[in-house]
């Protein structure tokens, strides 16, 4: 195995040649994704308070509006992460690795999303989904990802699969801005931004807002967290794939030897 | 590679495919990765059913009360959207059938609908009623309840604001 097969940014290249993909950054990280997290329950379900209109299901919102902000900067990182691989001369495969692992947890976070945001419909507008353009935009982007992801699988060679797979990250991205103004686009049934709204004004009692903030933090950490470990799994699945053709190669040389 | 370079490889190792002695494949051709296609060929269902359904409820014009009859696509004659906020005192529950009056930007319209609405509907809140409106009276098939962008904790002194103000909505002086 070359070492340029499997270069990495930086952070997983220790991991490559280990059997683990925790070091002692990944368990710091994990702690404190895990205390934030904790804080997140408690601030959520305990210290604030209930909605004049919504009631109790306001707290279905610590985790909805963190989520979609998390999978918008996973979508994002892995546009990034494409652009350096396809634009750059070394070609890092770190790169392609960095954007399907960041594409693979925003999957997630969109899933919880959709998931959590039904509940929260059901509750507040009385219907657990509606043909809207928020949601409707939501869903479609989250259909996109699991494409790109399915694309990442179809085989070839790993520069293949980074070369196409980097180019639809690029042009998936798109789909972000149009998810987030589509309020504004189209007359919806959702409410529009509250905090990353243009007006400035922040219409949330301030323990509802604080409660919001930390479920971004917990989220943040638990992204970086999945972040770390996922491109150095990613790594070791190369790394495995690649030992298998070699064994083959060794087999075929063997024979000529014989 | 393994300690070797693979541009060599073709010319030291035999790279012909083996057979077995009766000259048939000594291993298959390798399995195509259907999960991925399959994968790709359900994303390609579930976008083109996306978008087909967003156009489709599309086609049922969204409206607010103060535009019926005036902004083309809302008319009395055709299936519709409605916006408006829920009137102080207008709702009766009667025989499972609901009624009440919603208003936006000073124009009213009764609303009947067969069912209780779900969600937080009540009095002072912006609905979306879907429907047709017959004999002056918009006959609803499902309502809705937006919710805006403000939250306030339930127990703030505004409330008691709010109520001392009674019924005041948000597109009454939009």
């Amino acid at each position: 195995m070359t070492t340029t097969d499997h270069d990495l940014p930086a952070q997983s290249s220790a991991a490559t040649t280990s059997s683990a993909t925790g070091t002692r950054a990944t368990r710091i990280i994990g702690i404190a994704a895990i205390v934030a997290l904790g804080w997140l329950v408690a601030f959520g379900l305990g210290f604030s308070p209930a909605d004049r209109d919504q009631e109790e299901a306001v707290r279905i919102l610590y985790v909805h509006v963190p989520t979609i902000w998390l999978a918008y900067l996973a979508f994002v990182v892995t546009a990034v992460a494409s652009a350096m691989y396809l634009f750059t001369s070394k070609k890092s495969l770190g790169w392609d690795r960095m954007a399907g692992a960041s594409a693979e947890i925003g999957v997630v976070f969109v899933a919880v999303t959709l998931a959590v945001g039904a509940m929260w419909g059901r509750l507040t507008w009385g219907v657990f989904w509606q043909w809207d353009a928020r949601l409707t935009t939501t869903a479609l982007l989250f259909v996109t990802y699991v494409g790109y992801l399915a694309v990442r699988r179809l085989g070839g060679s790993h520069h293949q699969r980074a070369r196409r797979s980097s180019v639809l990250g690029l042009i998936a991205v798109i789909e972000i801005p149009l998810v987030h103004w589509s309020v504004r686009l189209w007359r919806s049934l959702h409410q529009e931004a509250t905090v990353l709204d243009t007006d400035g004004d922040i219409d949330m009692d301030g323990l509802m807002l604080f409660s919001l903030f930390v479920g971004v933090v917990a989220f943040t950490l638990l992204y970086v967290w999945l972040m770390l470990h996922r491109t150095r799994t990613m790594a070791m699945e190369d790394i495995v794939e690649d030992r298998g053709l070699d064994a083959a190669l060794a087999a075929r040389r063997a024979e000529g030897e014989l | 590679m393994v300690g070797s370079d693979p541009t060599r490889g073709a010319d030291d190792v035999d790279l012909t495919p083996r057979t077995n002695v009766d000259g048939t494949a000594a291993a298959g051709p390798r399995p195509r990765q259907w999960l991925p296609i399959i994968v790709l060929a359900l994303v390609f269902v579930a976008g083109g059913v996306i978008v087909t359904q967003f156009l489709r409820s599309a086609v049922d014009y969204y409206c607010n009360v103060d535009e019926v009859g005036v902004r083309d696509g809302c008319d009395a004659d055709r299936r519709i959207r409605l916006q408006g906020t829920v009137d102080e005192g207008s709702i009766v529950q009667d025989r499972g059938v609901t009624s009440f009056s919603i208003s936006f930007n000073g124009s009213s319209m009764p609303v009947v609908y067969d069912g209780e609405p779900g969600g937080i509907f009540k009095e002072c809140i912006p609905v979306v009623v879907h429907g047709v409106i017959e004999q002056g009276a918009l006959q609803g098939d499902r309502v809705e309840v937006k919710h805006s962008d403000e939250y306030v904790a339930v127990n703030d002194e505004r409330v008691a604001d709010a109520t001392d103000l009674g019924c005041n909505p948000p597109g009454s002086d939009a």
